[in-house]
């Protein structure tokens, strides 16, 4: 039998929310939980300084902002 | 219950609304009051159910005067939000005249950000995108992203990584019962304008 790749996967979990809609309950714990831990792991990195200056030196670090 | 229903041409997804969406709420329940809009690429996947994480949601808006831009700018600003590209509309504006995005995200956060995109009838298929919207509803909110078939094409046709392509799969397969090939058809000779 020949194993799933990736996109098998995304098509199966795609077929099976068009039928069921109760799979979106993981999608939204998923995604739920990305932002809670994004947002905190910045407030922590820039806690006690200016946030906007701090938040723009590391934009401009991983090429989000222009230098 | 299905994942998700037709309601008069609206694609109504059947599902709670995430954080992701309450954030791209916020920023559109500014925008809309200032200028016509579009999500477009991977917001347009993750809120139909792809399951990936995301930093930015990508939102184009025809180019506007800069009056106009201001007053959005100082409204999105009262409203928790800051850019990335400056404190200052008449800065920040700049950048749109060049064509090139801003970002916004909450004041005290980074991510997520909006990515706001101008666009001009000069770039044809992003303008066709514009003065083409398909309606979503989640809930209360609703949004306007590009036609799926148009997403779908995009995605496989001019961006192409291994993201992309999921995407592109999961809307494939997610809206079959929907998708229309003739759409498929003119989308791709517009599409193609920009290879």
């Amino acid at each position: 039998m020949k194993p799933m790749a990736n996109l098998d996967y995304v098509s199966l979990y795609a077929e099976m929310l068009r039928e069921n809609n109760k799979f979106f309950l993981q999608q939204k714990m998923l995604i739920d939980s990305q932002i809670k831990a994004s947002s905190s792991l910045f407030k922590n990195r820039f806690a006690g300084k200016d946030f906007k200056t701090e938040a723009r030196k590391y934009l401009r670090a991983v090429g989000l902002l222009k230098p | 219950m299905k994942g998700y229903t037709l309601e008069n041409g609206t694609v109504v997804i059947n599902r709670d609304l995430t954080e992701l969406d309450f954030f791209v709420k916020s920023f559109l329940d500014v925008l809309k009051k200032h200028s016509g809009f579009l999500i477009v690429s991977g917001f347009v996947s993750i809120s139909t159910g792809r399951t990936r994480g995301t930093e930015d949601v990508d939102v184009l808006i025809p180019l506007l005067e800069y009056e106009k831009f201001k007053e959005f700018f100082d409204d999105i600003n009262k409203h928790g939000f800051w850019c990335y590209q400056g404190n200052d509309a008449k800065e920040v504006y700049s950048y749109l005249q060049e064509m090139t995005s801003v970002r916004f995200a909450k004041k005290g956060e980074v991510f997520p950000n909006m990515e706001v995109i101008p666009v001009t009838p000069k770039r044809k298929t992003k303008w066709f995108e514009l003065n083409h919207p398909q309606d979503i509803k989640i809930k209360n909110f609703a949004f306007k992203v590009s036609p799926f078939e148009f997403e779908i094409l995009y995605k496989e046709i001019v961006l192409g990584s291994e993201k992309d392509i999921a995407d592109a799969r999961h809307l494939r397969d997610f809206f079959k019962d929907i998708l229309k090939n003739e759409k498929f058809k003119e989308f791709e000779k517009i599409i193609r304008l920009e290879l």
